[in-house]
């Protein structure tokens, strides 16, 4: 019984810098809510998240390019203590979580638009319409602890997209998920709408990460190893047809299409996203999703590579129920918010059809050329500068002081105030696909890497799908444009925020239509990163 | 063996799948989720034995503290929905039950 | 005889946790009473936790029952009886024929996975016992993989702890706005509002709880003959209503009246109307109701409704617990 030495991991903290700063900034985050005095709370808080996540994409950016340069090499001390990797893809997809999460953050500290208070109830725990909240109401209080929780999330999320082994994978999906069932609880307005939200979302994700866990055990029985590594040349050895495997995968898949929001797994979706803040609701819809196609991107690349064969239609048949199931409801819903929960489950599928495409330079199916992990990174990208600002958009359209999201009393509010009408117009036309923006681009390069991996008939249904999903907007937009506001809608109307909300705008407008007017840059950046999705498994 | 453990897991997760679809109050519904952890932390168990490695023990006690922190945060939620729900349709309840 | 010697130790264990496990599980699907249901969770955890010893994990053994039972599901059975521990499931079903389709596709998952398991798992476990030793002991090996090959993700779960703190702090915990009014502020208060508007300064007068009722909505009566009106808390006067006069009076009359027709008679006091509820408990409610049940036993004063009370003092109580109600609209703008 002589207990063996431990010898202590190698770790390369360096690689892991964007990560840990987001971490530590939200730990800080937690410390300033306890020992901070309450005046100042708040802008200490919105001040440390600003520079944290300003600082991990310092940071991120900084890892590229002394990647590039040979100074520290992630090209080849990618994987940290075996169970991170920290790769070109990696990198790029942080900085876009970075990225989102930031302009979000800066979303939450809006105070203007609820005449100082934020989107947030005042004070979570006391019960809707009793005294306590009213005064709380009346002291000013405000749930600042959101500034961590999101960090806390975005964390989870760069976790997830650089997990290399199924245990981090799982516990960065739970990273991810906890803080999100507690912030889209803290709506200001209907409250009991938002904490049913909060519950559902809670039940469903809780349900899903244990079917994904079970998947998770499944695999680990196939393969001996949780290490993508080990289980990619498991599935090589077995040729991909062992039955722990496939049920492993099944499971898996659900867990993770969960995630997405994909159908048959979307029935969250909507009733999540209208009853969150919508703040809230523009950070889960864009950043969640990224992360969790990222970590999707890597299992099924790199470590269920080799049974593409059985995936690649199971996905294609998801995604073409998605695309038409997310398309076709929004038509009917009265509900801006309900349409752009919608729309966004009709994107869930856009973006699973380059995943099937599975053209990656790294495998050597075809040189040149947007590969798909390059174009679903900028499908994502087009994706979430349009979505966090439509639903800015939404936040401004008021009536009395609280949001008015129903479709019928939004007419002619486009044209009541064109600045933040022309502003919705575009980022309306860029979620429809409409050239001179970012999705329109977005979607030609997802659809063509679809079509370049073989699945041609799959770009063709998505093509079709696309142009039923353009319905959506246009109706969006008639209603905004050129119907008159009825009678008694007639004191709906576009509230001027402050400082932080014009910033998110101007951003994700910039964002939207720089991307649709010179793409090339940022197609070459996203290019270069996808070329090493796969480092050692083939 | 190692099938038999993993038989036993595969029955309790279903069964708490089922659970989840049938019952509707949030706890019992909560209580299924857990009971499908558990599944899969027997699994893991099961699994480590079968290969002869410790890794699937560490994934059972990573799922307990996951675990753990989900259930702090659920039962916040549920509590917080129960207060409010109670004072709201407080009058319909005692008609109902009356 | 032939069979004994076959059957290890390992399997026999097996065969009685698997049993009870199952058992457990199916009964924490079907009560329809959540603590039920949450005493069967513990049934099943504990039957886990005995096989992982047997499997050669005796620190997940103890972790099972001191983090899972001992923690996590005492935290259920504490929300349990926080939001009601009498409620039930309603068995109706919303979605028609949902619970069919729930069996079937039940069935499809079980047997499926029960098949990819019977034909995917090969060869004969290897066992966690030359692991265990080879690294020292079992809770050794376990700590040299979470601090080496995992340490990135242990680390991690930090996170996940600190959210769970920070949620159970915003979620349900109320912060105080204003310091609560000491019982010296208190005195000096009333004593204003009596200088000021003449409001009675000393202590309001107790309900009339053991003249006829233990309901504290009963109201007390005054030497006139008429209510109290300051007797009954005004959350309980709003929600429940106060009792009328006639309705308190009742039974007196009834004992007057009697005691006028009787006559020269010897009074019979078991014709009396309070004498019925000593035979009434037992038809009153079904067993398995908690809230009579205690009461049941005590020779209950009163009129033959005396369980209504009790459920509505039960009732009225912790709503005077709670906030004060306010309007729906209000709640939800």
């Amino acid at each position: 019984m002589t207990p063996t030495s431990f010898t202590a991991p190698t770790l390369d903290y360096l690689l892991l810098v964007p990560f840990l700063i987001v971490l530590g900034v939200a730990c800080l985050g937690v410390l300033v809510e306890a020992f901070v005095p309450r005046a100042p709370r708040f802008a200490t808080q919105v001040a440390l998240a600003v520079v944290g996540l300003a600082a991990a994409i310092g940071t991120t950016a900084w890892l590229w390019v002394d990647g590039k340069s040979g100074l520290i090499d992630p090209f080849s001390s990618t994987i940290v203590s075996g169970t991170v990797l920290v790769d070109p893809p990696v990198l790029a997809m942080w900085a876009i979580l970075f990225g989102f999460g930031l302009i979000s953050v800066i979303g939450f500290a809006e105070r203007r638009l609820h005449s100082g208070a934020t989107a947030f109830t005042p004070m979570a725990a006391a019960i809707p319409g009793s005294t306590a909240e009213s005064g709380a109401r009346e002291a000013g209080l405000v749930h600042s602890e959101v500034f961590p929780l999101a960090l806390f999330s975005l964390a989870g999320m760069a976790l997830l997209v650089s997990a290399n082994d199924l245990l981090v994978l799982f516990v960065g999906l739970e990273i991810l998920s906890l803080p999100l069932y507690v912030m889209s609880g803290l709506a200001r307005h209907r409250r009991l709408v938002s904490q049913e939200a909060a519950l559902k979302y809670f039940l469903l994700g809780a349900a899903a990460s244990a079917i994904f866990l079970f998947g998770v055990a499944f695999l680990f029985g196939f393969a001996g190893s949780f290490s993508y590594d080990r289980v990619a040349s498991a599935v090589t050895f077995t040729a991909g047809s062992d039955p722990l495997l496939l049920a492993g995968l099944g499971l898996v898949g659900v867990g993770m299409l969960f995630k997405i929001g994909a159908v048959p797994f979307h029935s969250w979706v909507p009733d999540v996203y209208q009853g969150a803040p919508t703040p809230v609701t523009s950070f889960m819809s864009v950043c969640t999703k990224i992360a969790a196609v990222g970590g999707l991107l890597r299992l099924f690349y790199v470590a269920l590579g080799g049974m593409r064969w059985t995936w690649q239609p199971l996905l294609a048949g998801v995604a073409i129920l998605t695309i038409v199931v997310g398309a076709i409801i929004a038509i009917n819903q009265a509900d801006v918010k309900r349409i752009l929960a919608y729309s966004s489950i009709a994107h869930a599928g856009f973006i699973l059809v380059p995943v099937v495409g599975a053209v990656t330079v790294g495998n050597m199916l075809v040189d040149g050329q947007a590969g798909s992990v390059a174009s679903i990174l900028f499908y994502l990208v087009a994706y979430g500068f349009a979505t966090i600002g439509a639903f800015t958009v939404v936040t401004l359209v008021r009536s009395q002081g609280h949001e008015v999201t129903d479709l019928s009393a939004w007419a002619g509010v486009g044209r009541r105030h064109p600045v933040i009408g022309f502003a919705m117009l575009v980022f309306l036309l860029s979620l429809a696909g409409i050239p001179l923006t970012g999705g329109f681009v977005g979607k030609f390069a997802a659809f063509a890497a679809a079509w370049r991996g073989g699945y041609w008939w799959l770009a063709l249904v998505a093509i079709a799908g696309s142009l039923i999903a353009v319905y959506i907007y246009i109706r969006v937009i008639q209603v905004m444009f050129f119907r008159a506001p009825e009678s008694d809608s007639a004191e709906v109307d576009v509230a001027l925020p402050g400082g932080a909300t014009w910033i998110v705008l101007a951003l994700c407008f910039v964002g939207t239509l720089g991307l649709g007017l010179a793409p090339g840059p940022v197609l070459d950046l996203l290019q270069s990163a996808a070329a090493f999705v796969i480092p050692s498994a083939g | 063996m190692t099938s038999l453990y993993a038989i036993l897991a595969v029955i309790l997760f279903t069964i708490g799948l089922v659970g989840f679809l049938v019952r509707r109050n949030a706890l019992v519904i909560f209580m299924c989720v857990e009971l499908m952890l558990n599944a899969a932390n027997l699994l893991f168990v099961a699994f480590s034995s079968h290969w002869g490695i410790l890794d699937g023990q560490v994934a059972a006690f990573f799922v307990m503290v996951v675990a753990a922190a989900e259930v702090v945060i659920g039962l916040s939620i549920i509590v917080m929905i129960s207060r409010s729900r109670r004072s709201t349709s407080v009058d319909n309840e005692i008609v109902l039950k009356g | 005889m032939m069979l004994i010697p076959m059957v290890t130790g390992v399997e026999v264990t097996f065969w009685i946790c698997a049993v009870l496990a199952i058992l457990g599980a199916v009964g924490l699907v079907t009560f329809r009473k959540p603590v039920y249901s949450a005493l069967c969770l513990a049934l099943v955890m504990i039957s886990l936790a005995v096989i992982y010893a047997s499997l050669g994990a005796p620190f997940l053994f103890a972790v099972q029952i001191i983090v899972y039972t001992g923690a996590i599901l005492m935290l259920f059975l504490f929300v349990i009886m926080l939001v009601g521990v009498a409620s039930e499931d309603s068995v109706t079903e919303t979605l028609k024929g949902h619970r069919v389709a729930v069996a079937i596709a039940g069935l499809g998952v079980l047997v499926l996975l029960v098949l990819a398991v019977a034909q995917g798992v090969h060869g004969t476990p290897v066992g966690v016992d030359s692991a265990n030793t080879s690294a020292g002991g079992n809770v050794q090996g376990l700590a040299d993989l979470i601090f080496s090959r995992y340490v990135i993700a242990f680390e991690s779960t930090a996170a996940l702890l600190i959210t769970a703190a920070v949620a159970a702090m915003v979620l349900a915990h109320p912060e105080l706005i204003k310091k609560k009014a000491g019982q010296t502020q208190m005195a000096a208060a009333r004593l204003q509002a009596y200088a000021r508007d003449g409001v009675d300064p000393g202590p309001r007068p107790s309900s009339g709880i053991f003249a006829r009722h233990n309901s504290i909505a009963t109201p007390a009566l005054l030497p006139d003959g008429t209510i109290a009106q300051e007797s009954v808390s005004k959350v309980l006067a709003d929600r429940v209503g106060l009792r009328s006069v006639d309705e308190l009076w009742g039974p007196h009359d009834e004992v007057l009246a009697a005691i006028e027709t009787a006559g020269e008679e010897p009074l019979d006091v078991e014709d009396l109307d309070w004498d019925d509820d000593e035979t009434a408990p037992g038809e009153l409610e079904p067993a398995d109701d908690h809230v009579v049940d205690e009461t049941a036993d005590e020779p209950a004063p009163g009129e033959p409704d005396t369980t209504d009370d009790q459920n509505e003092s039960e009732e009225s109580h912790a709503d005077a617990v709670a906030e004060t109600p306010a309007d729906e609209e209000k709640r939800n703008d």
